[in-house]
C-alpha cells in the first residue's frame, strides 16, 4: 500500500487509514485481488457477490481486463438484489461486445425483468439489454423498446427513448422504419421528460425526417420550457432546422443580409434592388431603435454577415471551395426562400418559446437559444441575446472559452451588438491565454470612436503585463483597432512609436524573447496602419528609418527596411534621405541576419527601379557592392538571390552610365527590365481588402470551436426544402398520420392499462413468465407489425411466380432475355405452379422493384440425406468397444420430450463382449445441480419430470469380435445444449460416457405448404425472428466435380440447392418446404436463392421456421443468411447458431 | 454524444473510466492527453476543447481532478462541459469534496452515479435531489452500519416518485415537523482597478441560495424591492418564466433542500467597499512593495478574511514580507498570500446576505 514504509509501519498506516476510510470501498480499490474473486461470485450471499463485483469494477476502473469472469457474472443477473443487479449491469455493459455468446445467456433475465412491477427494474433491464448491442438480439430489443415506449412510467419511457440510438447504432436496415415509428410515438409523449430524450433520439437517428416534427411542431414548442435542460439543447436545434426547412429564412434577420449584398452587386435585377432598398430602410429604422446616437455606427459588416449565413447553410468547406474556383453566381437564394418573421406564426412561436430559455442556468441551453435568435430573430431583436451571452462569461472557465468563441463570430458580423458592453471583455489576470486572445480579438472588432479611449487605456495596462506573448497580442490588437477606426490612426501610431522607443531601451540589455515579439508586433502594427494611408504618415516612416540603428531584432529591422523600399518615392523627405540609408544598409550588410539581408537586397533593387535623376548612379554602385558581398555570403539563399538579381538587372547594372542613355534597348533587356519592374517596382495599390477566409459553423457547435467540420456536422437544411417534398407526400402523410393516431390510441389503452398489469399479476413469479410475456407481447405486436412488414418484405411470392410466368407471354421484363435458358431447363426441374396469378394488390407495386423469382422442387432429396454420426466411446478408451451414435429422424412415440438416437456398437477387440447396456447415470444426482440451475430458467424442458431420462434399451447380450449391433435409444436431454451423462455397462464394467445433444434433432419435420409457411412466418416477426449469416463453401467442390465429369451438365443453381438442402437435412430434422430460384440475367449469380424449411419443436409443438437466403456468385463462397422464426426465443437462437455452425463448417459434402 | 468519461488524478493516473457507448475508447487517449499536458504546460490544461488525433476531448479540472470526456462526432461542446461540471458538482456534494483519495475510496458510488447521470452518452438524471434518492449518500451512519452489518446497499430499491411528477426536481411529498425556508443572498464583487487607481469595472454577481424544508407541494413567491437594478438573471428550472416576464416576480415550486434559485448581475457600480493601494519603490537592486488595504468610508458591515495575492516576477531572488496584521505565506511559485483574518460572521437563521470578493483585481 505504501511501499516507502517498512513492513511494520505498513500495518500501522493501514490501521490509521482505516479510521478515515472506514466503511468505504477503499480497500477494494487498493487491493482488488487480495482475495479470490471467483468463489465470491458463486456465493449464496448477496453481500459477498456484491464485494466480488465491486472488486471487478475496481479492476475495470484501473484498466485491467477482467472479461474472463464473464460467465460467472452473467449468472448473477438473475439476482433479486438491486445493488447486485446494478453492479452486474455495469460489468456486463463493459464487456458484452467482447463476449457476445455469453452475453446472450442474460437475455432471458432481461425479458423477465421487463415484466417486473418495479419501474426501476424495467428501466434498468431495458438499458442493459439495449446496451449489450448484439445484432442477434436486436429484434428482441426492438420489441422491448416498443413495449416500454408505452409503459406507464415516465422513467421507463425515457429509457426507451435512450435505447433507440443504441439500437440504431447496430445499423440494421430492416429495423429503421420501426425505430423511427417509435421515435414518433415518444415525441408525441405527454411528459416533457420523455420528449427531451426522444428529441435526442430523433437527432441521432433521423435528423431530417421532418414529418415527425411537423405533426407535433406546436406542441413541441410549447412544451420546450418544461423539457429537461439537456433535451432542450437538442430540441432547440431540431426545431430550428425544421422551421428553416419548412418556411425558409426570415427576411428581417441577419441571414437576409446576404440577399441584399448580392442584389447590390447585380443591380440589373430590378426586383432585387427593390428589396435592397426596402432592406436599407428597415435597417435604418432598426438603427434608430437602438437609440445609441451617431457614434453607434450600427454597421453590420455586410460581407461578413453574408459569409456567415452562407456558411451556416452550405457548410464553410463547400462555400469556400466554390469561392476559390470561380465567382460565378452561386445558387442564389431566391425571395421565395424567405419568410417574414412578423407574419409567420411558426417562426414567431419558436422565438417566443426560446426566449425564456435565455435565462436558463444551463449555459448550453442559453447558447442554443441564442443561436436560434441569432439566425431567426428580426435584426432589431437580436440584441436580446447579448446580455445572457455575456452573463455566461461568469460561469466556469471552460464554458467561458466556448462562449467567447461564439461571441467572437457574432461580434464580427454585428459589432454594434456588443459595442456597449466592451467592459465585459476586459481581461482579468486569472484568464487563460486563449481567453485573453479571444477577448482582445473581440475588443478590437467591437471598438467604436466613443469607446476607444477606454479600450486604449486598458491596452496600455495590458502591454505591461508580465506575459509578453499577451503584450504582443495587445499591440497587434491596437493595429486592428486603428484599421477599423481610421480616425484613431494617429493616436495609435503615437502610442506604438512610443512603445517601440521603449522597447529599444529594454531590448538593449536583456534580450528576452517576449520583448522581441512585442517589438516586432508593434512595428507590424505600425506597418499595417501606414499601409492604409501612406502619404499622411511620412514622418512616421522617417522616424522608423532613423531608429534602424537602435532596433536590433532582425524581423523588426526587415520590416523597416521593407518600408524603405516600399515608400522610397513617397513625399519629399524620404527620397532625399535614401542615399544615406542605402549606404548605411550596405555598410551593415555583412553583420545582418538572413532575413534582413534578403530584405536589403530587395529594397535596394526597389529603390533603384523607382529612382530618378542623378541618384541612380550612386544607387547602382551601392547595389553592385551589396551584390558582390551577397554573392560570397555563407547562406545559399542569399547567394542565389544575388545571382538572380544580377542576371535580371544586367541591363541596369552593366551600363555604368556609358551606354545607358544611348544604346539601343534590345528586346531582351527591355523584357528583363519590365519583368524586374513588375517584380520589385510594384507600388502598393491602395490595399485591396483581403478576401475573408474565416470559417463559420453553426453557433454552439463543436466545429465552431475546433474550426473544422467535425464528423456528423450538418449545416442548416436548405431553406424551404421541406415544402417541395411535402407537396408530393401530402396525401400519404395525412393518411399515415390518421392511421398512426388510430393505432396509438388503441395501443395505448390496451398496453398501458391492461397488458402490463395483467402480466404483473398473473405471470409474475410463475415459471412460465417468459413464454407468457412473449405471447402477450406477440399479440400486442401483431397489429402494428403486420403493417410494418408489408413494407419490408411481404414474403408472399405468389405474384412473383406469376410474373415469372407472364414473361413467357411476352410481358416485357428484366429477366426476359434469359427466358430461353429457363425454359430449356425445365427438363431438369419440374416447375411448380401451385397458385394462379391471384390479384394481390398490396404487393404488386413492390414486385416491380424486387427481382422476380421462380420456385423449383427438388424431389427425393431425403433419400440422399446421410446423417452424421458421432463417437460416444472410442475403442481405445473402451477396451476395444466402439460406440457411435447418430440422431435419427424418427419421432418418439412414448413422449414428445424424447429424442431418438441410433447407437451402433462395434467390437473392435479380439475377444467377445457381453452384457452391453447403456443406462442413465443416476448414481451421481448432485453432479447435475450446477447444470440444473442454468436450466431452471428454461421451463419447457424441465417441467416434465415424470418422463424418464432414458428409455432403457434392449441389452446386447453378446457381441463377437468385429460384429456390429444397432440399438435405438430414446433420450430426454435436460437442455438442448448440455450433454447428458450416461453409464455404459459391458463385461461387468461401468464406464461413464457423455451423450451430446444436437439441437437439430429437437425438432421434427412439419409438413406444410408454402402458404402456410408464409402465414406462420408473418405471425412471428420482430423479437421472434433472428438472422445470422455465414459463408457456405460446400458447393464449390461439388461444382468442380461436375466439371471434371462433363457428362451431364447440371445446373449450377440446382447443385447449390442440393448441397444446401442436404447439408440442412443431414444435420437437422426438418421439412423442406420450398426452393425459390432467382430469375436473373446473370446465370452465375446465385443471389436470391431461397430455401425454406419448417419444423416444430418436439416438446411443445411450437413451429420453428428456417429460411435460407443465398447471396453471391455460384463458383465463389456464398454468403448465406439464415433466418429463424420461432416463438421460443432461446431455442430459436440456439437452433440458429447450430445451423450457422454446420453450414459454415467446411467438411466434405455429405453426399 | 459522449463516448467515454475518464477521471484523472493530478498526477495523470486514470482513476476511473466509464464507457458510454458501443464505440469504446481506449484509455491510451489519456496517455496522449497527459503527454500533451506535460509538454505544453498549463495553457493546455486550461483548454476546454481539444482535438486529439482520434477524438475530441472536453476537459474540466476541479480541485486537481481532471474530468475528461471523449467524442468523435459533432455535439454541442457546452453540453459536454456543462455536464462534466455537473458531474463534478454532484461528486463533490456526495463525497464532501474532491480529491484523489475520496474518489478512489468511493469508486462504486462514482460508478453508480455516472451510470445514472448519463446513458448512451446523453445526460439522463442530473437533478441532485433525485440522484440522492436513487443512490444513497455515504455518511457516517451508513458507514458504521456497513461495518457492523457487513451489508451496504446504497442503491435505492424503487424509483423516486419525482421522476414521474410534473416537478421532477422535487421529492415527492416530503414531511417536516417545522416548515422552514432559508434564503441566502451570496454576492460576489468583481472589480478591476487599473494602474492609475481608477475603477475600471465593478459589478456584483449574486446568487440567491435557498434551503427549503417544506412539506407537501408548496408554491412560493419571492419579489424584489427593486428588481430593475438586476442587469441580468439566470434561473433554476423550477422558476416560472411568465411571472418574471410580466411582473418580475419569482414564482416557483422549490426542490427539497439546498439549491440555487437564481443568479443575477448588477453592473457598473461606482465604488468598492475596500481600497487596495500598492506602492512600488525600487532602489539599487532592491525593490520595496508596499500594499495598503483599508475600508473605504463605512460600508455598514464588517469586512473579514481579506486575502491579498500578488505575483512577483520570476527574476526576484528572495523576498522578505511582513504585515502588521494577519499572516504571510510565500508559495513556491512566488505568489504571496497575505491573509487577514477577523472573526467570521456567525451564520444566523432566516434571511442572510453576504458579499464576497469575486475577481477583485488591482493592477500595478
Amino acid at each position: 500500500m505504501f511501499p516507502q514504509f517498512g513492513a511494520t509501519a505498513e500495518t500501522l498506516s493501514k490501521a490509521s487509514s482505516m479510521v478515515f476510510r472506514i466503511g468505504t470501498d477503499a480497500h477494494l480499490y487498493d487491493d482488488p485481488e487480495d482475495v479470490n474473486i471467483a468463489p465470491l461470485l458463486d456465493s449464496k450471499f448477496d453481500s459477498e457477490k456484491c464485494e466480488a463485483l465491486k472488486r471487478l469494477l475496481a479492476l475495470i476502473a484501473q484498466g485491467f481486463d477482467v472479461s474472463n469472469f464473464f460467465p460467472q457474472v452473467v449468472k448473477n443477473v438473475a439476482t433479486q438484489s438491486l445493488e447486485v443487479k446494478k453492479l452486474v449491469y455495469l460489468y456486463l455493459l463493459h464487456y458484452a461486445e467482447k463476449r457476445p455468446n455469453e452475453a446472450l445467456l442474460s437475455i432471458n433475465c432481461f425479458q423477465k425483468d421487463l415484466g417486473d412491477p418495479n419501474a426501476l427494474v424495467r428501466a434498468w433491464a431495458l438499458r442493459a439489454m439495449a446496451g449489450i448491442r448484439l445484432h442477434v438480439i436486436s429484434s428482441l430489443v426492438l420489441v422491448a423498446v416498443g413495449k416500454c415506449a408505452r409503459d406507464p412510467s415516465v422513467y421507463v419511457r425515457k429509457s426507451a427513448a435512450n435505447a433507440l440510438p443504441k439500437l440504431y447504432d447496430l445499423r440494421l436496415e430492416e429495423h429503421t422504419s420501426a425505430i423511427e415509428e417509435i421515435v414518433g410515438i415518444l415525441l408525441n409523449d405527454q411528459s416533457p421528460g420523455v420528449v427531451g430524450a426522444a428529441a435526442a433520439a430523433f437527432a441521432s437517428i433521423c435528423p431530417s425526417n421532418f414529418s415527425l416534427i411537423e405533426r407535433n411542431y406546436r406542441r413541441l414548442c410549447e412544451i420546450l420550457p418544461d423539457v429537461e435542460e439537456w433535451g432542450q439543447i437538442i430540441l432547440i436545434g431540431i426545431l430550428l432546422r425544421f422551421v428553416i426547412a419548412r418556411h425558409g429564412l426570415v427576411e428581417e434577420s441577419i441571414m437576409f443580409s446576404l440577399r441584399s449584398t448580392k442584389s447590390g452587386e447585380s443591380e440589373k435585377n430590378g426586383e432585387a434592388t427593390k428589396i435592397s432598398n426596402k432592406e436599407d430602410t428597415g435597417y435604418a429604422s432598426g438603427n434608430d431603435d437602438f437609440g445609441l446616437g451617431a457614434d453607434m455606427s450600427g454597421n453590420i459588416d455586410l460581407e461578413l454577415a453574408n459569409m456567415v449565413s452562407r456558411c451556416y447553410i452550405e457548410g464553410p468547406d463547400e462555400y469556400l471551395s466554390r469561392l476559390s474556383y470561380a465567382n460565378t453566381g452561386p445558387s442564389e437564394l431566391n425571395v421565395a426562400q424567405f419568410t417574414s418573421g412578423k407574419s409567420n406564426d411558426d417562426v414567431k412561436i419558436l422565438l417566443q418559446c426560446t426566449s425564456p430559455l435565455l435565462w436558463s442556468h444551463n449555459s448550453a441551453v442559453v447558447l442554443a437559444a441564442a443561436g436560434v435568435h441569432w439566425i431567426m430573430a428580426p435584426r432589431e431583436n437580436v440584441k436580446k441575446i447579448v446580455k445572457p451571452l455575456l452573463f455566461l462569461l461568469r460561469s466556469s472557465n471552460a464554458s467561458k472559452y466556448v462562449v467567447l468563441c461564439n461571441i467572437q463570430v457574432f461580434a464580427k458580423a454585428m459589432p454594434f451588438l456588443f459595442a456597449p458592453h466592451f467592459e465585459d471583455f476586459f481581461i482579468c489576470s486569472s484568464d487563460s491565454y486563449q481567453i485573453k486572445t479571444l477577448k482582445l480579438e473581440i475588443l478590437s472588432s467591437i471598438v467604436t470612436e466613443s469607446t476607444i479611449s477606454f479600450v486604449f487605456k486598458e491596452f496600455q495596462d495590458y502591454i505591461r503585463d508580465p506575459d509578453r506573448r499577451f503584450a504582443a497580442d495587445t499591440v497587434a490588437a491596437i493595429g486592428l483597432c486603428s484599421q477599423r477606426l481610421p480616425d484613431m490612426a494617429t493616436t495609435c501610431l503615437e502610442g506604438l512609436l512610443a512603445l517601440t522607443r521603449q522597447e529599444f531601451l529594454s531590448s538593449d540589455f536583456g534580450s528576452v524573447d517576449g520583448e522581441a515579439g512585442v517589438l516586432i508586433q508593434a512595428i507590424m502594427s505600425i506597418q499595417s496602419i501606414i499601409k492604409q494611408d501612406p502619404p499622411s504618415h511620412e514622418k512616421v516612416i522617417i522616424q522608423l528609418i532613423r531608429s534602424l540603428d537602435s532596433v536590433k531584432v532582425p524581423a523588426a529591422r526587415a520590416i523597416i527596411i521593407w518600408m524603405v523600399g516600399e515608400y522610397s518615392s513617397l513625399g519629399e523627405t524620404i527620397p532625399r534621405t535614401l542615399s544615406t540609408v542605402l549606404k548605411y544598409l550596405a555598410w551593415h550588410f555583412t553583420s545582418e541576419a538572413l532575413e534582413t539581408k534578403l530584405q536589403i537586397l530587395n529594397s535596394i533593387v526597389k529603390v533603384l527601379l523607382c529612382a530618378e535623376g542623378q541618384d541612380i548612379q550612386s544607387f547602382k554602385r551601392v547595389l553592385n557592392y551589396v551584390l558582390e558581398l551577397a554573392e560570397c555570403d555563407l547562406n545559399y539563399d542569399v547567394r542565389d538571390r544575388a545571382r538572380f538579381l544580377r542576371k535580371i538587372l544586367s541591363s541596369n547594372l552593366d551600363s555604368q552610365g556609358l551606354e545607358e542613355e544611348t544604346n539601343i534597348l534590345s528586346l531582351n533587356k527591355d523584357l528583363a527590365y519590365v519583368l524586374s519592374g513588375h517584380i520589385f517596382g510594384g507600388q502598393t495599390k491602395s490595399s485591396s481588402p483581403e478576401p475573408i477566409n474565416y470559417r463559420f459553423y453553426l453557433p454552439g457547435s463543436l466545429s465552431q470551436i475546433v474550426l473544422h467540420a467535425a464528423p456528423g456536422y450538418e449545416p442548416l437544411p436548405k431553406p424551404c426544402s421541406l415544402l417541395r417534398v411535402d407537396n408530393v407526400d401530402q396525401g400519404t402523410n395525412g393518411l399515415e398520420r390518421a392511421r398512426n393516431s388510430d393505432s396509438f390510441d388503441t395501443d395505448e389503452t390496451d398496453s398501458l392499462s391492461g397488458s402490463l398489469d395483467e402480466e404483473g399479476a398473473s405471470d409474475y413469479g410463475s415459471e412460465h413468465s417468459i413464454s407468457g410475456s412473449n405471447v402477450s407481447a406477440g399479440s400486442n405486436e401483431t397489429g402494428s407489425a403486420s403493417e410494418g412488414d408489408d413494407n419490408t418484405d411481404p414474403l408472399i411470392q405468389i405474384s412473383d411466380v406469376g410474373n415469372a410466368f407472364e414473361n413467357q407471354h411476352g410481358v416485357s421484363h428484366s429477366g426476359s432475355a434469359d427466358l430461353g435458358e429457363l425454359i430449356s431447363k425445365r427438363a431438369l426441374e419440374s416447375w411448380l405452379d401451385d397458385q394462379p396469378n391471384s390479384s394481390n394488390t398490396s404487393t404488386s407495386e413492390q414486385s416491380q422493384v424486387r427481382v422476380s423469382t421462380a420456385r423449383i422442387f427438388i424431389g427425393d432429396i431425403r433419400h440422399q440425406v446421410k446423417t452424421k454420426s458421432y463417437t460416444l466411446l472410442d475403442p481405445a478408451n473402451g477396451n476395444g468397444l466402439k460406440v457411435d451414435y447418430s440422431f435419427s429422424s424418427e419421432v418418439s412415440t412414448i413422449s414428445p420430450h424424447l429424442v431418438s438416437v441410433e447407437v451402433f456398437f462395434k467390437n473392435c477387440s479380439s475377444e467377445p463382449m457381453s452384457d452391453i447396456l447403456l443406462e442413465d447415470e443416476e448414481s451421481n444426482k448432485d453432479s447435475n445441480s450446477a447444470d440444473q440451475t442454468l436450466v431452471a430458467t428454461d421451463s419447457s424442458l424441465t417441467s416434465h419430470n415424470n418422463v424418464p431420462i432414458l428409455v432403457p434399451m434392449e441389452e446386447i447380450t453378446y457381441l463377437e469380435p468385429g460384429q456390429t449391433a444397432k440399438r435405438i435409444i430414446q433420450v430426454r436431454f435436460h437442455h438442448h445444449l448440455l450433454p447428458l451423462k450416461l453409464a455404459l455397462f459391458y463385461n461387468g464394467n461401468n464406464l461413464p460416457v457423455k451423450l451430446r445433444p444436437d439441437i437439430g434433432y429437437f425438432v421434427k419435420p412439419l409438413p406444410i405448404n408454402i402458404e402456410a409457411f408464409t402465414d406462420k412466418e408473418s405471425r412471428l416477426p420482430g423479437m421472434f425472428e433472428y438472422v445470422r449469416s455465414c459463408t457456405f463453401t460446400n458447393h464449390i467442390g461439388e461444382l468442380n466435380k461436375d466439371k471434371g465429369d462433363n457428362l451431364v451438365v447440371k445446373d449450377n443453381f440446382l447443385v447449390i440447392c442440393q448441397c444446401l438442402a442436404l447439408k440442412m437435412l443431414g444435420n437437422a430434422n426438418l421439412f423442406l418446404v420450398s426452393v425459390d430460384m432467382p430469375v436473373s440475367t446473370n446465370l452465375d449469380d446465385a443471389s436470391g436463392l431461397r430455401l425454406r424449411f419448417s419444423s416444430e419443436i418436439l416438446s411443445n409443438s411450437i413451429p420453428c421456421l428456417i429460411t435460407i437466403t443465398v447471396e453471391g456468385k455460384c463458383n465463389d463462397p456464398l454468403q448465406v443468411s439464415v433466418k429463424v422464426n420461432c416463438e421460443e426465443t432461446v431455442f430459436g437462437l440456439n437452433l440458429l447458431n447450430r445451423v450457422v455452425n454446420f453450414l459454415a463448417e467446411s467438411s466434405l459434402a455429405p453426399l | 454524444m459522449l463516448q467515454c468519461i475518464f477521471l484523472l488524478s493530478d498526477s495523470g493516473e486514470v482513476m476511473l473510466e466509464k464507457q458510454l457507448t458501443g464505440h469504446q475508447v481506449d484509455r491510451s487517449i489519456c496517455d496522449w492527453f497527459w503527454g500533451q499536458a506535460i509538454s505544453q504546460g498549463d495553457s493546455f490544461k486550461l483548454q476546454p476543447v481539444i482535438a486529439s488525433p482520434t477524438h475530441y476531448l472536453f476537459q474540466v479540472v476541479r480541485e486537481g481532478i481532471t474530468f475528461l470526456a471523449c467524442t468523435q462526432v459533432e455535439m454541442p461542446p457546452l453540453m459536454a462541459i456543462e455536464f462534466l461540471c455537473r458531474v463534478a458538482d454532484v461528486l463533490s456534494d456526495y463525497l464532501g469534496g474532491l480529491n484523489e483519495d475520496v474518489i478512489k475510496d468511493n469508486f462504486v458510488i462514482v460508478y453508480e452515479l455516472l451510470d445514472e447521470m448519463i446513458d448512451n452518452g446523453f445526460p439522463l438524471t442530473t437533478e441532485p435531489n433525485i440522484l440522492r434518492e436513487m443512490i444513497a449518500q455515504p455518511n457516517i451512519v451508513s458507514k458504521m452500519l456497513s461495518v457492523v452489518t457487513g451489508n451496504s446497499s446504497n442503491v435505492s430499491e424503487t424509483l423516486p416518485g419525482a421522476t414521474a411528477s410534473c416537478v421532477p426536481w422535487r421529492t415527492s411529498d416530503p414531511k417536516y415537523a417545522n416548515n422552514e425556508v432559508y434564503v441566502d443572498l451570496v454576492e460576489e464583487m468583481d472589480a478591476t482597478i487599473n494602474r492609475d487607481g481608477v475603477l475600471v469595472k465593478c459589478e456584483i454577481y449574486g446568487e440567491v441560495q435557498v434551503n427549503s424544508h417544506l412539506s407537501g407541494l408548496p408554491d412560493l413567491t419571492l419579489s424584489f424591492a427593486n428588481p430593475s437594478i438586476l442587469d441580468d438573471v439566470r434561473f433554476h428550472p423550477c422558476v416560472r418564466f411568465r411571472p418574471w416576464e410580466s411582473h418580475q416576480i419569482l414564482s416557483f415550486v422549490p426542490p427539497d433542500g439546498q439549491f440555487k434559485l437564481m443568479s443575477y448581475r448588477v453592473k457598473k457600480l461606482k465604488s468598492t467597499p475596500i481600497y487596495v493601494k500598492p506602492q512600488l519603490t525600487s532602489d539599487a537592486g532592491t525593490c520595496c512593495v508596499n500594499v495598503m488595504v483599508g475600508i473605504r468610508n463605512d460600508p455598514g458591515k464588517t469586512i473579514d478574511s481579506i486575502t491579498i495575492q500578488f505575483k512577483l516576477p520570476p527574476c526576484i531572488l528572495s523576498a522578505d514580507l511582513t504585515s502588521n496584521h494577519g499572516t504571510v505565506n510565500i508559495l513556491s511559485n512566488k505568489i504571496d498570500k497575505l491573509d487577514l483574518k477577523n472573526l467570521p460572521n456567525r451564520p444566523y437563521k432566516g434571511f442572510r446576505a453576504l458579499t464576497r470578493a469575486g475577481e477583485f483585481e488591482v493592477r500595478s
